[in-house]
């Protein structure tokens, strides 16, 4: 039974389960929205490259490297077009 | 079909190698898909028009159970996919059908959120704030139902051919995209949710 669940992937649920209490802290206690919002960008981020790495084994063949270029790439599309449209249609700064 | 085997039995042929690097290929397109839909959901959360703002119809209770159901069926799902390592057939499906009653309870309480914001007076057309996030919502939404087709076809598969490089192959590639839904609602979760609830 024990073999079941190995340690690593425990590790990774209770991690996931402290990321999400302390990004509810965010609702529960009364902080600034710039802390906030740091608070929910960090917890955000490492939990999403938490899953990426403990759960969907992206390193652990030969094609690696060919993976986390992709997923890079895919990030940094996704960052570019959401803080692109902010910056031009909603901070207006162009 | 060269058997490799020092790997997993889904990567051990080129083929398998290839779908699950095809499948990373998709979910990089698919970070796009939800990238679009989280910029047009910055831009239009405060046009609220005529009707609620996000604070006015979110409620905590069961967006964190909504959380907390994902969370759990993501490390299941992980459960699953080592167990299938071990090849230990039996305690996979277990595992993948826990995730699957999981993926269900949410798909039930997101039915009953979007009865609720409907409710409340936050439908798709009453204005850009409520488009955009039922849009966005439901596009995730409608991920995790496809989700739980999927893998309950993989289930039955799993259960007439037992453990095959193709099998094995398929769970792997659907493991992959589960956790990767499990991923979006994070952000669904954080920038939308808590965000709009701080």
């Amino acid at each position: 039974m024990k073999e079941l669940f190995p340690r690593k992937q425990l590790l990774g649920f209770v991690s996931s389960l402290i990321l999400t209490i302390v990004a509810l802290l965010v609702y529960f206690l009364d902080f600034s929205f710039t802390v906030g919002l740091t608070i929910l960008l960090i917890t955000a981020f490492t939990q999403a490259a938490l899953q990426l790495v403990v759960f969907m084994h992206a390193g652990e063949t030969k094609d690696r490297g060919a993976i986390y270029t992709n997923i890079y790439y895919g990030i940094i599309i996704a960052l570019l077009t959401i803080f692109g449209s902010l910056l031009a249609l909603a901070w207006g700064y162009v | 079909m060269n058997n490799d085997q020092t790997q997993p039995l889904e990567y051990s042929t080129e083929q398998n190698n290839l779908n699950i690097l095809g499948f990373w290929i998709f979910i990089g397109a698919e970070i796009m898909l939800f990238a679009t839909l989280f910029a047009s959901y910055f831009l239009l959360e405060n046009r609220t028009g005529g009707g609620p703002a996000g604070e006015e119809i979110f409620t905590i209770s069961p967006v964190m159970l909504e959380t907390f159901i994902l969370l759990t069926s993501s490390f299941t799902i992980g459960l699953g996919v080592h167990a299938m390592r071990l090849g230990r057939q039996k305690a996979m499906q277990v595992f993948f059908t826990v995730t699957l009653l999981l993926g269900l309870a949410f798909i039930g309480l997101e039915i009953y959120e979007f009865t609720h914001y409907v409710h409340e007076g936050a439908a798709l057309q009453t204005s850009g704030f409520t488009s955009i996030l039922l849009t966005t919502l439901g596009t995730h939404g409608a991920h995790v139902t496809f989700g739980l087709f999927w893998g309950l076809f993989i289930l039955i598969q799993i259960k007439k051919r037992g453990l095959t490089p193709e099998t094995t192959n398929k769970s792997f590639i659907f493991s992959l995209y589960w956790h990767f839904l499990d991923v979006v609602w994070i952000f669904i979760f954080s920038f939308v949710y808590l965000k709009g609830m701080m």
